[in-house]
């Protein structure tokens, strides 16, 4: 069984930051890069179903769209177990929006033939919860999405998924392979990786590829985009607490001429 | 990052007599071990508080006559010229980082033994200490009188000298110039003694002849118990306390308040265990506000909360923040508010720990928190700075996320290793300390005196800083709820495995006393317990409690007051001569005895249990085993000895080609897992071990510097050249 898992190395920032020069992106001294949390649950899922299922020739593959920075995102899941990485970029891929990055993920998946494809639900940075989504639907695979469980059936050709609802309302639901699940947090405990397993992970194969290279063109890469970021800015502050001290009587006083003032 | 704006006030500056005190962080007099002869650990400790920006930083108590000597207890003195001389340094040291230096000038009187100068001391009447024993004063007549007040002349004088920047008359912990004014001691019928002038009269006069010898060049600066808790038969806050600080406001450039005395000083320096922030509000912040004075004022209370400091200031409780343990726990707090660095402040936990070892006499000081607190100087350690280790591209592995552990991965993460794995087999960081600061409540009813059992729960605060410390390691990675086995630590890859694998209690009654177990103790019985389980819960307990209480700190004391607090009927027996005998040196004994008597706990001391049947404990007075005494109980629980889990240990070391085989180069045990000790040593013994990471021989300790003569040469040349090399402070 194959399984292809698509990652995201998404940015946390720091309390205090400030935005870049061309107001569309947070300048990077403030910006720290890690793994999205929820993919790194897929990817638990994916490593457990591999042993689960236990087959000879089972692979488990993670792949992203991301700058050389995503790399360790990739090593890190190398590290917990993932056979093999894939990393798709070049800079026309700087500004692509959910359904550019499914698109060239659509490519990728095409190459791999997985029989299964794990998402996170979303990502912790751009929280648009719709790449899995888009993806299956680029694949034209069968697709649940906030998959909280997973279970294999003997034969292996089909998953028992739980979804969660509102009300704690559980959903459960037959899926025929191949399919797409887009996964949430909590569904296993996150395996680590040991200091071995990680020096060993730059063993493992990781591959560097351009749009072209899988047959996609900038022009059609833009052309499906959905949207474009024009604008990041902070919310507006609102006007803050006002203190006020004294002894009682004065306090009292000063929030009846507020009352007054701001009440009528 | 910046400073936020509501904490400006903390750094506005004030004027002290002639000099500018240029914040409001102001560490108040503090033992620390050190005195006039151990002039290397003075300077340091403090100037690190000064590095740290602390506006001004004092001497501990400073005796100014070898009539005032509290030997083996550690004060500093201003005797002679090399005593100039010695503490010159630590003004030196604190002018640098631009800080005040301040002097608490001393004189015992009758609680001050006078061990080693074989002196005697004098006082207002002939009354034995009720601190020490079997001490009597000599009665003071005019002449002494007049001596005395020349020695805190000449000590003054000296004191400017030395280059001290604010000089204290020490009136507060019932020292000499209280004495005079509290009719608690003072039994005179002259002039000195009776009216409330006349009691003043000693310490009145003695302000004003140092402020005239040297008031034109140092602050003047008075130390006050403005409350000495006993009620109406000494000085109270709001009468006798209250009505001499007006008395002498004239003669005082800065008033430095305190509650209590030196018998049961732990209601001034309040342990956490019963004791919240800033609980001398109730007395010595009520001065200020009640417009008694029209000078400066600090005072203490274990502020460590920056927002408790602000609004102290505000509310014009104090004007100057006074620390003595939050000062030792972070030196750096207030760079840390300047900086905007909240969490990075390491707060006190109020554990005392500093002060045990000053009451035990001779210690240097502890800190559980800083494990630096007195190590600056003999081992050049510094709180903020770590050198990168020289062999940084090792891998380490740490097992076990307890205070060791946690402290440990903390300081290699610091010091740049590569790569630090801390793996915890609980669900949590913590280790012991997770259920440990669980303990310490009883019913939630104060004390007769005050007090009230609140818990350890400020000793979390042991786990919570590191936590944050952890997360913002880039190379330190924690993971939990792992447990490892022998194999896969030998198989993890890391070149440098550190166990920190902590203890457990003996189930079979095994104790420091017999060195043997005791007939029929079985904790794995479900009506006996360890004191872990205590707190777990994981078993029931029946209304009739043994506690066996044989370990000299806390727990069995502890655990008593948890069961009596939810109702049980508890006896307490230890083969001691009193429960629970650390607790004296870390002040909190007092509370305890009334917390534990409040509550009807049922006290044997000198007593060893001998058997242990269902409904039945047997036990023997030690100084005759004849003596017999039976008491009648439905669970026991056994604070015996602890054992170190050193299984993993052992196993690693065992076998020394698989290790060669799997790259494992270094293995070490740190904190409990090595020896059974306090929170404080274990937290000292990894942090210790990261720092020596990459000496030659990591586990045996560096040589520190040891401050002592050499017969025929007066330097401190030993050892002081291989350490300027490594130290992070830089040693003069």
């Amino acid at each position: 069984m194959k399984i292809l898992v698509c990652v995201k190395q998404v940015a946390s920032l720091d309390e205090e930051f400030e935005l870049g020069g061309d107001g569309l992106s947070v300048d990077p001294e403030f910006v720290e890069w890690e793994l999205n949390e929820w993919d790194s649950f897929a990817l638990e899922a994916a490593l457990r179903l591999r042993e689960q299922i236990g087959a000879s020739g089972d692979e488990v593959v993670v792949a992203t769209v991301g700058a050389e920075v995503a790399e360790d995102g990739l090593l890190g899941c190398l590290a917990r177990g993932a056979d093999r990485a894939v990393r798709v970029w070049d800079e026309s891929l700087a500004s692509a929006d959910v359904l550019v990055v499914a698109r060239v993920l659509a490519a990728v998946a095409r190459r791999e033939q997985p029989d299964l494809v794990l998402c996170g639900v979303q990502s912790s940075d751009a929280v648009n919860g719709a790449t899995g989504t888009a993806l299956a639907g680029l694949l034209a695979l069968r697709r649940v999405a906030v998959v909280k469980r997973i279970e294999p059936e003997p034969e292996g050709r089909a998953l028992v998924v739980e979804r969660e609802l509102e009300g704690g309302l559980l959903e459960r639901l037959r899926v025929k392979l191949p399919a797409l699940l887009t996964v949430q947090t909590g569904i296993f405990e996150p395996r680590y990786a040991t200091l071995r397993a990680i020096k060993q992970a730059r063993e493992k194969p990781l591959e560097r590829l351009g749009p072209g290279e899988l047959g996609l063109s900038p022009e059609e890469l833009s052309g499906h985009a959905g949207a474009r970021l024009v604008a990041l800015r902070p919310p507006e502050r609102g006007e803050g607490a006002q203190l006020l001290d004294g002894s009682a009587d004065r306090i009292a006083a000063r929030i009846l001429e507020l009352v007054r003032e701001r009440v009528g | 990052m910046a400073r936020d704006p509501k904490y400006d006030i903390l750094f506005e500056p004030i004027q002290l007599g002639p000099k500018t005190l240029k914040n409001r962080f102001y560490q108040v007099p503090h033992c620390i071990g050190a005195g006039s002869e151990k002039p290397g650990m003075q300077a340091y400790h403090r100037g690190m508080k000064a590095e740290g920006g602390w506006g001004a930083v004092c001497t501990e108590y400073c005796s100014i006559h070898p009539e005032s000597d509290d030997t083996s207890r550690v004060s500093a003195r201003i005797w002679d010229e090399g005593d100039i001389r010695n503490l010159a340094v630590m003004c030196d040291r604190l002018h640098q980082f631009g800080a005040l230096a301040g002097i608490e000038l001393w004189y015992g009187g009758p609680h001050a033994p006078c061990m080693e100068t074989r002196a005697t001391p004098r006082g207002p009447s002939q009354i034995a200490s009720d601190y020490e024993l079997n001490i009597f004063p000599r009665y003071m007549d005019k002449d002494d009188i007049a001596a005395v007040q020349q020695m805190y002349v000449d000590a003054a004088i000296r004191a400017r000298e030395a280059g001290f920047d604010i000089i204290y008359v020490y009136g507060a912990h019932a020292y000499l110039p209280f004495q005079f004014l509290s009719p608690f001691y003072n039994r005179r019928t002259d002039e000195y003694g009776g009216s409330f002038e006349n009691r003043a009269r000693f310490w009145r006069e003695t302000l004003i002849k140092v402020r005239e010898a040297v008031g034109d060049d140092c602050a003047i600066a008075s130390r006050f118990a403005v409350d000495h808790l006993l009620g109406p038969i000494s000085i109270e806050y709001d009468k006798e306390g209250a009505r001499f600080v007006e008395y002498c406001d004239d003669l005082v450039d800065l008033w430095d308040f305190t509650v209590g005395d030196i018998a049961e000083w732990g209601q001034n320096a309040g342990p956490s265990r019963f004791f919240e922030e800033n609980h001398e509000k109730p007395y010595s912040g009520q001065i200020k506000p009640s417009n008694h004075t029209n000078k400066p004022v600090v005072g203490v209370g274990r502020v460590t909360n920056p927002d408790t400091m602000v609004a102290i200031i505000r509310s014009g409780q104090f004007d100057i923040i006074g620390a003595a343990r939050p000062s030792i726990s972070d030196p750096f707090l207030p760079k840390k508010i300047e900086e905007g660095r909240l969490d990075d402040i390491r707060e006190c936990i109020g554990c005392n720990q500093c002060i045990s070892r000053w009451e035990i006499g001779g210690p240097p000081l502890v800190c559980t928190q800083n494990a630096t607190a007195g190590e600056e100087y003999r081992r050049g350690w510094h709180p903020e700075k770590f050198h990168p280790a020289a062999n940084r591209e090792k891998s380490v592995l740490v097992v076990g996320a307890g205070p060791a552990g946690m402290e440990c991965a903390m300081v290699l993460g610091k010091r740049q290793m590569s790569a630090v794995h801390l793996v915890e087999a609980e669900r949590e960081i913590g280790g012991c300390v997770n259920w440990i600061s669980l303990l310490g409540h009883s019913d939630g009813k104060p004390n007769l005196h005050r007090g009230t059992a609140r818990g350890l729960g400020e000793w979390k605060r042991i786990v919570n800083y590191r936590q944050i410390q952890l997360d913002k390691l880039r190379n330190v990675e924690v993971h939990t709820n792992s447990r490892l086995s022998v194999e896969d630590v030998f198989t993890y890859g890391a070149e440098i495995v550190i166990i920190a694998t902590g203890c457990r209690f003996a189930t079979d009654g095994l104790n420091a006393a017999t060195h043997a177990p005791i007939e029929g103790a079985d904790a794995t019985l479900d009506w006996q317990l360890t004191p872990d389980e205590v707190v777990k819960g994981t078993k029931q307990i029946g209304k009739r409690v043994l506690v066996l209480e044989n370990e000299g700190y806390f727990m069995g004391a502890s655990v008593a007051q948890k069961l009596a607090g939810e109702g049980h009927e508890v006896t307490l027996v230890t083969q001691a001569k009193e429960i629970a005998p650390y607790m004296e040196y870390t002040l909190e004994a007092p509370m305890l005895h009334r917390d534990l008597h409040r509550l009807g706990v049922d006290i044997h001391v000198y007593t060893m249990i001998e058997k242990i049947e269902p409904g039945v404990c047997h036990a023997y007075n030690i100084w005759n085993p004849a003596h017999k005494l039976r008491f009648e109980v439905d669970s026991v629980v056994l604070c015996t000895a602890r054992l170190s889990n050193d299984e993993l240990y052992r196993a690693l070391k065992a076998d020394k080609p698989r290790l060669e085989r799997e790259g494992i180069e270094a293995v070490y045990v740190i904190g409990d897992a090595s020896a059974p000790r306090m929170i404080v040593d274990s937290i000292f013994d990894g942090h210790r071990l990261a720092r020596e990471i990459d000496s030659p021989n990591p586990e045996m300790p560096l040589p520190f510097i040891r401050e002592r003569r050499l017969w025929g040469d007066s330097g401190n040349e030993d050892y002081l050249a291989q350490l300027r090399n490594t130290a992070d402070v830089a040693l003069a």
